[in-house]
């Protein structure tokens, strides 16, 4: 069995942080052979990303548990509808703490020592709340940004006439293809936000290649964060792939519409 | 390591800025045009919220898709798929964890830099970046314009797409390794 302590140092005299997210260290301790590591903690110093980083170390480590001051719930979630226990309120050193882990383990106590029966429905019930309230944040996330386009669109529709557009989309289709993936290159967000712009320019009469091509530039190529891709994965690779996605973005919208045209859905 | 840590920052920084400050200027530009223009004001912002309208039932749908894909899935979960990368094996898994992936690809660098160092292959990455494209929850949303025939074709021709991409590009990336000095 492992489990992994967020701590300030790489030693076992180094203290358990107080916040698991941003701990400088986390400890990786196999109780059964006592093989102890000290992974340096990607999210040290941040502020947004960092607990999920932590996350993934510890069950990139195969940790079961995890000791630590203090995180925050929906981390605390991951951790739970993972399969990994944790433990938060950990003060003292490193070494302490594995102590009286090990001691808790050999009484046989558990966390909740006194689990009533029907605690296993309590958290079947929790772990639907849980998600409900999950997507329902990461719906209203989309919202703010989502309505904003639609407002624009409103605008877009009342002052564009058709006419405008099809002087920049002539209905050839090889031209409204590069440019749709240009378009599409260039904006960048939500995929939801592509879709419902997509479909308002097919009602505007855009071609369905055009369109096409501009919802599948719109996610795979992003000049605007080509700066932080480049930083993540390095110069070569963000420039690489996102020439790649372009052309593929061009490729896939002909080809989604030919198939589409053959399958006789499209006149 | 700080100088990196930074630039992470800003970079989200900016991205958080850029999602309070185009809400904020589209409501300022309506508040300009009923000001100036309140015909054509009523009849963009009817459009607008008629438009809303539409989207409301697709909407609840990808709701209920987020809340069945959530008590599933998790990034703890991603994390796992993504570590492990071997060939066609790692491919899917790669494809698998883009697809099921959620949140602003910022928050996603980062991983997909530690899983690099950590000798994740370049066309996993690609393969996980281009597939991101796709999201089952956002589906009803997508056939609600475009028609089921049309998301099904789109969708499969794009995971095969990624896959070209991550081939290609290993290739790429593998003959210029040698003269690559950093």
């Amino acid at each position: 069995m492992k489990i992994a302590i967020s701590s300030t140092g790489s030693t076992l005299s180094a203290n358990v942080a107080a916040q698991f997210g941003t701990a400088e260290y986390m400890m990786i301790i196999d109780l059964d052979t006592g093989d102890l590591e000290a992974v340096p903690n990607p999210g040290k110093g941040q502020q947004r990303g960092a607990g999920i980083q932590a996350v993934m170390l510890a069950v990139n480590n195969g940790a079961n548990t995890v000791l630590t001051g203090y995180c925050n719930p929906a981390i605390g979630r991951q951790f739970e509808s993972g399969g990994i226990e944790i433990v938060t309120g950990i003060s003292g050193t490193v070494a302490e703490t594995v102590q009286s882990f090990k001691n808790r383990r050999v009484k046989g106590t558990d966390a909740n020592p006194d689990q009533p029966a029907g605690e296993a429905s309590k958290t079947e019930n929790k772990k639907y709340f849980n998600a409900a309230r999950t997507a329902l944040r990461q719906l209203v996330n989309i919202l703010p940004i989502m309505i904003s386009i639609v407002l624009l669109i409103g605008l877009f529709n009342t002052f564009i006439s058709k006419q405008m557009l099809a002087s920049i989309f002539s209905g050839n289709p090889l031209i409204d293809n590069f440019l749709g993936a240009c378009f599409g290159s260039f904006f960048t967000g939500n995929p939801i936000n592509s879709y419902i712009i997509g479909g308002e320019l097919l009602k505007h009469g855009v071609g369905l290649v055009a369109v096409t091509a501009f919802v599948i530039a719109w996610v795979t190529v992003g000049l605007i964060q080509l700066p932080a891709e480049m930083t993540a994965l390095g110069r070569r690779f963000a420039v690489l792939r996102n020439f790649l996605s372009f052309l593929m973005a061009i490729i896939v919208a002909f080809l989604t519409v030919s198939v589409l045209s053959l399958a006789g859905s499209v006149s | 390591m700080n100088d990196k840590n930074e630039q992470k920052q800003s970079s989200m920084r900016q991205y958080l800025k850029g999602s309070i400050l185009f809400p904020i200027l589209v409501l300022v530009l309506y508040g300009i045009l009923f000001l100036t223009n309140p015909d054509k004001a009523w009849p963009a912002l009817k459009n607008s919220v008629s438009i809303l309208q539409s989207l409301l039932i697709p909407l609840c749908l990808v709701f209920v898709l987020i809340f069945v894909i959530n008590l599933f899935l998790n990034p703890a979960k991603v994390a796992k798929y993504l570590g492990k990368t071997s060939g066609l094996k790692g491919a899917v898994l790669s494809a698998t964890a883009g697809v099921i992936s959620v949140g602003p690809i910022y928050a996603w660098y980062p991983l997909l830099k530690d899983l690099k160092e950590k000798g994740a292959a370049d066309s996993s990455i690609a393969i996980f970046l281009n597939n991101r494209a796709i999201k089952p929850f956002l589906l009803p949303i997508m056939i609600a314009y475009f028609g089921l025939l049309f998301v099904i074709v789109l969708t499969v021709l794009m995971i095969v797409a990624s896959f070209a991409i991550g081939y290609v590009l290993s290739i790429f990336m593998d003959i210029n390794r040698p003269k690559c000095t950093d």
